[in-house]
């Protein structure tokens, strides 16, 4: 087999039980790897009813065929497990050398069940494979964690993904953070780790990837590095400015979310943009293993020195949609976020409900104290409560459960801007309603990554589409973003490589590393099954399409009150059953025999 | 009119914002823009993002879109993220 190894670690944390599996070529061809084995795997072989924090979920940390590879961006993992914070599948990626360093090691997967009775962690190099004692970890912050275990095991090469506090104390939205400020951020994959007393994975490998034809390899991957450099996205604005380089864009299209959501205009979006963070902090680039894109941001500020990050996502979810527009301390409460290992979206998008219920009275200084008070632009908020909520004191306790069960504390749910109880990101669904619909039907709830419409409704990628058309046209593109998103996920591939390369491309790639010779359409309908498996796994653990197939209220009743969207909603009555239809599901949202047949996954059904 | 220019815009011409008067249509305003500073309009070769009061000239008339004095017009080399 080529491209991936065709083995996996199970890693037994009850029992203590490492055993190597071995899988066929076969079974590659069907899923490909990464998050299409990982589903297959979950539904293979766990109760989808499974308690998420409980000894029956597995964690599977997985890279994929062309991670390790030279393919560019070929960086990337997949966490794949139930989460606590939905109830339903998350497949969590991210980027950084971790991903690749597994491979590098000989693995395709590691597979963690059950849950250890005292902190550990797993040493991997190569074929070597320990479970050591993590007591003295646990407690620490993601960066006393990397340079301890790197001090113990007595190496620099290690790459290591682990938790910080917030993870241990099962805080609902807890990441898995690796190479110090990368995230595995969404849906509480790090509290499945901590569930587990599971403290860290530090990986070291001396192999190479197994490639079908290098030489042929070598010749697609050059001329695909050349089209994303040639790129003005990929090339140009993302290596320049970073993602925060849709700020402005965002902003001035009308959807930037502000203040919890309540409107789409930040006034002071300039202040927390690309352009400002560039010309005030930017030290260098970050690029991830094999990136020739580099929009990770390394920054300087006299209070926490030098730091990665932030990204689009966490500028806004820390700054705009708290009113806050002081760049300053978004970049300090996002390098918090790292090192307590915490999702930054869902802790923007939690402290906002906190300040909604707080202006609309619901939350009161009776109960805050001496705790700063949640004030829209009130950057204290950050600084406090990010520490109280990796460690659940005080209010962090109600805080840590995520925005719509503090919500629903106060007894209104209405005010958690989120789908499936996980935080919306930062994009005004009413300003994209294909993105709205793509919110809503997201197998792991409020996502913008598996199926980002931004890209045709307001960048033009691949072409410009009217952000207010619901026509058949849109829904169509937005059912091949959310399968070839599944692909490029389980090739092990970044998300960004679409601004500069199609379909066609990674088809390109994979046959040469992999020695298919499979069509476009091929690695479409993996994307395709992979989708339906994770819906499959969700319909299982009770799913319901007529109850949780929505949006927040305020989306579908509440007409944006300001700006080039202004007096619009999302129509999601209209679109939902032509969503259906298309995916050749039922009209109740739920995959008939026929079309489990069609895609060889009726076993699971 | 208030024309906004943003990332690599910026640095080309020096502004983030600047008032002009005259021009009828967006393709008036990017010739009057080249006329300022030589060389704008092939800064948006490769593409770009136009916006009148937040609403995309694809989806207006283009080029032709015409404007008038108390306008917004946003202007963006292609850029993306997320």
């Amino acid at each position: 087999m080529y491209g991936n190894w065709g083995r996996f670690l199970r890693v037994n944390l009850s029992t203590g039980e490492v055993k190597v599996e071995e899988y066929g070529e076969e079974l590659a061809k069907k899923w490909l790897g990464s998050r299409g084995l990982a589903i297959y795997l979950l539904l293979k072989e766990m109760d989808p009813k499974a308690d998420p924090l409980g000894p029956e979920n597995k964690l599977i940390i997985a890279p994929g065929p062309l991670s390790g590879t030279s393919a560019p961006t070929g960086g990337r993992y997949n966490v794949v497990t139930k989460s606590p914070q939905t109830g339903f599948i998350t497949m969590s990626n991210s980027g950084g050398y971790f991903g690749a360093e597994l491979k590098f090691a000989g693995w395709d997967a590691i597979v963690v069940e059950g849950q250890s009775e005292k902190p550990v962690y797993i040493y991997i190099k190569d074929d070597h494979v320990e479970i050591r004692d993590a007591s003295h970890l646990w407690g620490k912050v993601v960066s006393e964690t990397e340079a301890a275990i790197k001090k113990e095991i007595g190496s620099n090469k290690l790459h290591i993904a682990s938790i910080g506090p917030a993870g241990e104390n099962l805080v609902k939205f807890a990441a898995i953070i690796n190479d110090g400020h990368r995230a595995a951020g969404r849906a509480g994959v790090g509290a499945v780790m901590g569930s587990k007393k599971l403290k860290a994975i530090a990986v070291e490998g001396s192999k190479r990837v197994p490639i079908a034809d290098r030489q042929k390899f070598m010749l697609v991957v050059r001329e695909k590095i050349n089209k994303l450099r040639n790129d003005p996205v990929a090339g140009g604005g993302l290596p320049k400015y970073g993602t925060a380089v849709l700020v402005n864009i965002i902003n001035e299209n009308g959807l930037y979310p502000t203040r919890n959501f309540q409107t789409g205009v930040f006034e002071h979006a300039y202040e927390q943009s690309g352009e400002a963070m560039t010309a005030k902090y930017l030290i260098r680039n970050q690029p991830c293993y094999a990136c020739p894109i580099g929009c990770g941001r390394v920054n300087k500020l006299p209070t926490v020195g030098v730091t990665e990050g932030p990204e689009y996502e966490s500028i806004w979810a820390l700054g705009a949609n708290l009113g806050i527009n002081d760049l300053a301390s978004i970049i300090e409460a996002n390098h918090q976020c790292d090192e307590f290992g915490l999702d930054t979206i869902s802790t923007g998008g939690t402290l906002a409900a906190a300040m909604e219920l707080y202006e609309k009275g619901y939350l009161t200084d009776e109960e805050l104290g001496d705790a700063p008070p949640f004030r829209w632009g009130n950057t204290e908020v950050l600084h406090y409560y990010i520490e109280k909520i990796a460690k659940r004191e005080g209010l962090g306790d109600k805080l840590a459960e995520g925005s719509y069960r503090f919500a629903e504390m106060y007894g209104h749910p209405e005010y958690s801007m989120s789908v499936k109880k996980l935080e919306l990101p930062a994009y005004d669904p009413r300003g994209a309603e294909g993105h709205g619909l793509g919110y809503a039907t997201n197998n792991r709830g409020g996502c913008h990554i598996k199926n980002y419409m931004i890209s045709p409704e307001i960048l033009g990628y691949p072409y410009k589409m009217d952000p207010h058309d619901i026509s058949d046209d849109k829904v169509k593109m937005l059912i091949l973003f959310q399968d070839l998103s599944a692909v490029i996920d389980a090739a092990g591939l970044c998300l960004f490589t679409t601004f500069g390369l199609g379909a066609d491309d990674y088809r390109d790639m994979l046959n040469a590393a992999l020695g298919w010779d499979f069509s476009t359409e091929d690695y479409l309908k993996i994307g395709e099954r992979i989708w339906n498996a994770e819906r499959l796994f969700n319909l299982k653990a009770g799913f319901d399409p007529a109850k949780d197939e929505t949006l927040p209220k305020r989306f579908l009743e509440e007409p944006m009150p300001e700006g080039p969207n202004k007096g619009h909603v999302v129509r999601l009555k209209e679109m939902l059953p032509r969503y259906y239809a298309l995916r050749g599901w039922t009209e109740d949202g739920r995959i008939p025999k026929e079309k489990a047949e069609e895609l060889g996954i009726a076993e699971f059904l | 009119m208030l024309v906004k220019l943003f990332a690599t815009l910026i640095e080309f011409t020096g502004k983030r914002k600047l008032e002009i008067s005259g021009p009828k249509t967006v393709g008036e305003l990017l010739d009057e823009l080249d006329r300022m500073f030589p060389g704008f309009k092939k800064e948006l070769e490769q593409g770009h993002i136009i916006l009148v009061n937040g609403k995309n000239i694809e989806h207006l008339q283009g080029l032709d879109t015409p404007l008038r004095e108390d306008d917004t017009i946003s202007i963006f080399p292609p850029a993306g993220g997320g």
